[in-house]
């Protein structure tokens, strides 16, 4: 299996520097990176063309390209455009408040959604089935920045009715978080809004995968076997039925993992937290195609570990699958 | 003859469709004794697996529903049991082998732990170490070669008649007293077939249990069953021995069922078979269900308005039909026409 991960890692690589030649053409169309530099009143012609030059910009995209591909092994994400800092302690900043967002959000919809997926085939037709039918269809149509606003309208209502302060409406962390577990947990409660905002379509669709897998499973002829034998209902969901009825919905929900990081992008701008999406909107205002680049690169590393952790967890959760 | 171990009574079994309900299982009465083999006959839809369903409370409710009847395993009604009495006999007294081996283990735990799981359900006391050993001696018994390395093996790294074998280690696993065998060998090739019945012939002899048989195979019958249960249309139409069965059918439909099938022991030179379809349960013909197809019915007034109770010919015999005197003469008639003998003496059937 680790010889299967590791031929899987290695197809990868021709996968990200294909999608990064792509992205960085695509780039190279929307405009004129110095745009900014010209709009100000102390800048020299002369000054702008040395960046121009400095920069390669002159320089056909794919010889760009190739220069921005030849620096990735000693310099990291490089530098930006117009200011000589260098790009990858931002992204590392983004890309963990990012992660702890959507990876929260990611197990909490899982959990939720295989829950109700579950209660609502072995209930099936029942007005808890129909109940979760009707909000997972609310859910799935509801728009996340619309779904936040609610969230923060409600905690201000909240506030305003009782004066208690439930939860806070934006950013990261306090002004003074404090250290260890008090920073940890002024973390988690600044996170709750994000994450169920976040959530709340994945859980959607992941319960409907769920309990359409498990209806599926609850009518196989193993499970007449499994009451035959005089196995309690609850041993026959548990142990028979659910863990058929999850290899479905765990790829479903791994290869969902960056439908979660776009929808990222909104839910951090409601809620201004400073993670990959905000960053990754503020540099495209710029058309600074570098932080874009590195922005890419890590993404689609996410991206495909976890279409390999659905594959390696498919395998775990179906003994027909072996990889060699 | 001893008391029956299992006794059907009147079992009344019904479906909601959107068609209306029907009555898949309408007052059907037999009984099994310890060690003997049933065999129960009938086409698909005559309502043979709904009874043996019934009798293990595996009836989907909804839409199905046990509507009446009794279900007496040594005298205790199993459809008044409550939920937890009534799983505590599954698997325990009453244990089932289903049809299809290829579907029935669940693909994603082993073989053996599914066994294990047969034993464990009804035997908490016992240690996980003791349950492991009494699967790869019923593993043995049943004939899966080098069992203890295949208890750990899953089901697609078996083959069909293996995972038939495995269901049968799994249904004797607490020796039950009533063996519930549906349709074991349909889905199994030819070959595997009597392989299959052999181990089911074992693991019987092992338990002593009262095993009924359901297939529509007569010869599984002919060389499995002791005596005979004939369905048509969610009825009993005639039960007896095999060899009453076989050679003085008292019921037109059974002798419909012998004279369209070719027999080793009887050279039938042409076939005579049941004319028409099998009645839908849906709407099923008034009267006598199988008058429609019946050609010693011949449409009579009664065949067609009055339903045939079941008349006791003799212990353990009976027949459904108003006119079963008159089948003597319907036997030779067919005779004549297949240019068989059915109604020989020949006892190897």
């Amino acid at each position: 299996m680790l010889n299967y991960a590791l031929r899987r890692f290695l197809i990868s690589i021709p996968i990200i520097v294909v999608a990064t030649f792509l992205i960085f053409w695509a780039i190279s169309l929307t405009g004129d990176p110095l745009q900014d530099l010209r709009q100000q009143p102390n800048m020299t012609t002369e000054q702008i063309e040395r960046v121009r030059e400095n920069r390669g910009l002159d320089d056909p995209f794919y010889v760009q390209y190739a220069v921005w591909v030849q620096q990735i092994p000693t310099g990291g994400f490089g530098e930006y455009m117009l200011s000589p800092r260098p790009i990858a302690p931002d992204l590392q900043r983004v890309v963990i408040h990012t992660l702890q967002l959507v990876i929260a959000a990611e197990v909490l919809a899982f959990i939720v959604a295989v829950a109700l997926g579950t209660l609502s085939a072995t209930r099936q037709y029942s007005v808890f089935d129909y109940s979760t039918t009707t909000l997972s269809f609310i859910g799935y149509s509801m728009p996340s920045f619309w779904f936040a606003l609610i969230l923060q309208v409600i905690v201000v209502q909240i506030f305003e009715l009782t004066g208690v302060r439930l939860l806070p409406l934006a950013n990261l962390s306090s002004p003074n978080p404090g250290t260890g577990l008090a920073f940890l947990w002024d973390r988690a409660l600044h996170l709750v809004l994000p994450v169920l905002s976040l959530a709340i379509f994945s859980v959607a669709s992941y319960s409907r995968y769920m309990r359409a897998s498990m209806l599926e499973v609850v009518g196989s002829d193993y499970i007449r076997t499994a009451r035959a034998k005089g196995l309690k209902e609850g041993t026959i969901t548990r142990r028979h039925a659910m863990r058929n009825a999850l290899i479905p919905t765990v790829t479903v929900a791994a290869l969902s993992f960056g439908t979660l990081l776009s929808g990222a992008i909104v839910v951090e701008t409601v809620f201004g937290l400073d993670g990959m999406g905000r960053y990754f909107i503020q540099m495209l205002g710029r058309r600074d195609p570098y932080p874009i680049m590195g922005w890419l690169v890590i993404t689609s590393v996410v991206v495909l570990m976890f279409n390999l952790i659905a594959d390696l967890v498919y395998g775990y959760l179906d003994p027909r699958i072996r990889y060699d | 003859m001893s008391d029956p171990l299992l006794s059907i009574r009147g079992l009344v079994t019904q479906f909601d469709t959107a068609d209306g309900t029907v009555r898949a299982v309408d007052g059907v009465s037999y009984d099994v004794y310890p060690g003997e083999t049933v065999g129960v006959v009938g086409e698909s839809g005559s309502g043979k697996s709904v009874t043996v369903m019934s009798v293990l409370g595996l009836i989907p409710q909804p839409p199905g529903r046990v509507a009446a009847g009794e279900v007496l395993l040594e005298g205790r009604d199993l459809l008044k049991l409550s939920d937890e009495d009534f799983r505590d006999v599954r698997g325990k007294d009453v244990a089932m082998i289903f049809q299809d081996p290829m579907t029935s283990l669940n693909p994603v735990l082993t073989v053996g732990s599914q066994i294990a799981e047969a034993i464990e359900v009804h035997r908490s006391h016992l240690s996980e170490d003791a349950i492991r050993e009494r699967v790869i001696e019923l593993l043995e018994l049943v004939g899966v070669p080098n069992a203890s390395d295949r208890f750990d093996q899953y089901p697609h790294e078996y083959s069909g008649g293996m995972r038939q074998r495995a269901m049968i280690a799994m249904a004797i696993a607490n020796e039950p007293k009533i063996l519930i065998a549906d349709e074991p060998t349909t889905a199994l090739d030819v070959t595997i077939q009597a392989q299959v019945l052999n181990v089911l012939k074992t693991a019987q002899d092992e338990t002593n249990a009262g095993t009924i048989l359901i297939t529509h195979d007569l010869g599984v019958i002919a060389e499995m069953a002791d005596r005979v249960v004939v369905m048509y249309g969610g009825r009993v139409v005639e039960t007896g021995t095999v060899d009453e069965i076989f050679h003085s059918p008292k019921h037109p439909y059974t002798l419909g069922l012998l004279s369209s099938l070719p027999r080793p022991d009887a050279d039938l030179e042409r076939l005579e078979p049941i004319p028409g379809q099998p009645p839908s349960l849906i709407n099923l013909p008034s009267g006598c269900a199988f008058h429609p197809r019946c050609r010693l019915g011949n449409d009579r007034e009664r065949c067609r308005f009055e339903t045939p109770e079941r008349i006791d010919l003799d212990a353990g015999r009976s027949t459904a039909c108003h006119f079963y005197e008159e089948m003597d003469a319907e036997i030779e008639r067919v005779q004549r026409a297949t240019g068989a003998e059915i109604s020989t003496e020949d006892e190897d059937v």
